[in-house]
């Protein structure tokens, strides 16, 4: 939560994003508003495709959507907060959160506020991710940088199209 | 800056406690009533059945968000309230918007309940926790 799904939509969609935001009353994460429902964008890649982009309230008692969200998605982004009190776990959450798709759907995680919080740090996230059996890349990530977003989405494609191959006769 | 959900009024706890129990004792069908912050946390439930108070809540913090949406993109104003039909009952998700939160009111009905009846309750709970 507060990993800045709704900004990194916001960042790359072609259209003005649809979300569905409202006061934020929890007191473990210092922002005004929080995604209950989802966010929405579209991106248009440079060969004329279009992806749909769907994102997550990420706090757990919203985890019904989840399931909801990621039917049918070609692909799964993770964003983490590093300032947040335990940034491992919060990761450890969405990877068990979404332990089903992450079997067959490609996925990225992009990694927020490294420069401001150091700790834990990208090798960290990968001993966690080792610790679990699971190898997925690993990206800081600034997500009201356009190019950062579009580095994680440009990236969880290249998965998807290596997996694709892997697939053919 | 919103009003942190440990720090609710006491009084409007109270309240919505008593709108959700006579809600659920007093009304013919009605399973449960949840009353949430429009983020989804659970201030007071009343259930004929247990139930998870706090994932109704979430859901119904959903389902109105989703709505208003809808309502937005359809250019129909501001969002109050939707029922969600099923083969075995209704559930009705109302908002109670107040000046320092805006809450959630969230109903399950079986197919018992009459419709009118209940939406009739719901909406002068919003009333009512409105000016609490």
């Amino acid at each position: 939560m507060g990993a800045g799904k709704t900004t990194a939509i916001r960042a790359i969609s072609d259209i003005e994003p649809i979300v569905t935001d409202v006061a934020n009353h929890d007191t473990s994460v210092a922002k005004e508003r929080t995604t209950v429902g989802l966010d929405y964008g579209m991106l248009s890649l440079d060969n004329g495709d279009r992806i749909r982009l769907f994102g997550t309230p990420g706090q757990a008692r919203f985890d019904f959507l989840w399931q909801i969200l990621v039917r049918k998605a070609l692909g799964l982004v993770i964003l983490t907060d590093n300032s947040r009190p335990d940034p491992l776990a919060d990761l450890a959450m969405f990877l068990d959160g979404f332990a089903l798709q992450l079997e067959s759907v490609p996925c990225v995680i992009g990694v927020g506020r490294l420069d401001s919080h150091p700790q834990p740090t990208l090798e960290h996230y990968a001993d966690l991710l080792e610790a679990r059996g699971q190898v997925f890349p690993l990206l800081p990530v600034d997500v009201r940088r356009r190019d950062d977003v579009v580095l994680l989405v440009d990236t969880l494609l290249g998965q998807i199209e290596a997996g694709m191959q892997l697939d053919l006769p | 800056m919103t009003t942190p959900i440990d720090n609710m009024p006491a009084a409007l706890r109270e309240t919505a406690q008593q709108c959700a129990a006579a809600c659920v004792a007093e009304v013919a069908g009605i399973q449960a009533a949840v009353i949430a912050t429009i983020d989804g946390f659970d201030l007071a439930a009343a259930f004929r059945v247990e139930q998870d108070a706090a994932r109704i809540a979430a859901m119904a913090s959903s389902i109105s968000a989703i709505s208003g949406v809808v309502a937005q993109e359809a250019g129909l104003g501001k969002f109050r309230h939707v029922t969600i039909g099923t083969d075995a009952g209704f559930a009705i998700v109302h908002t109670a918007p107040r000046a320092d939160v805006e809450l959630v009111i969230s109903v399950i009905a079986s197919e018992d309940a009459i419709q009118a009846q209940v939406m009739h309750r719901v909406a002068a709970m919003a009333r009512v926790l409105a000016a609490a």
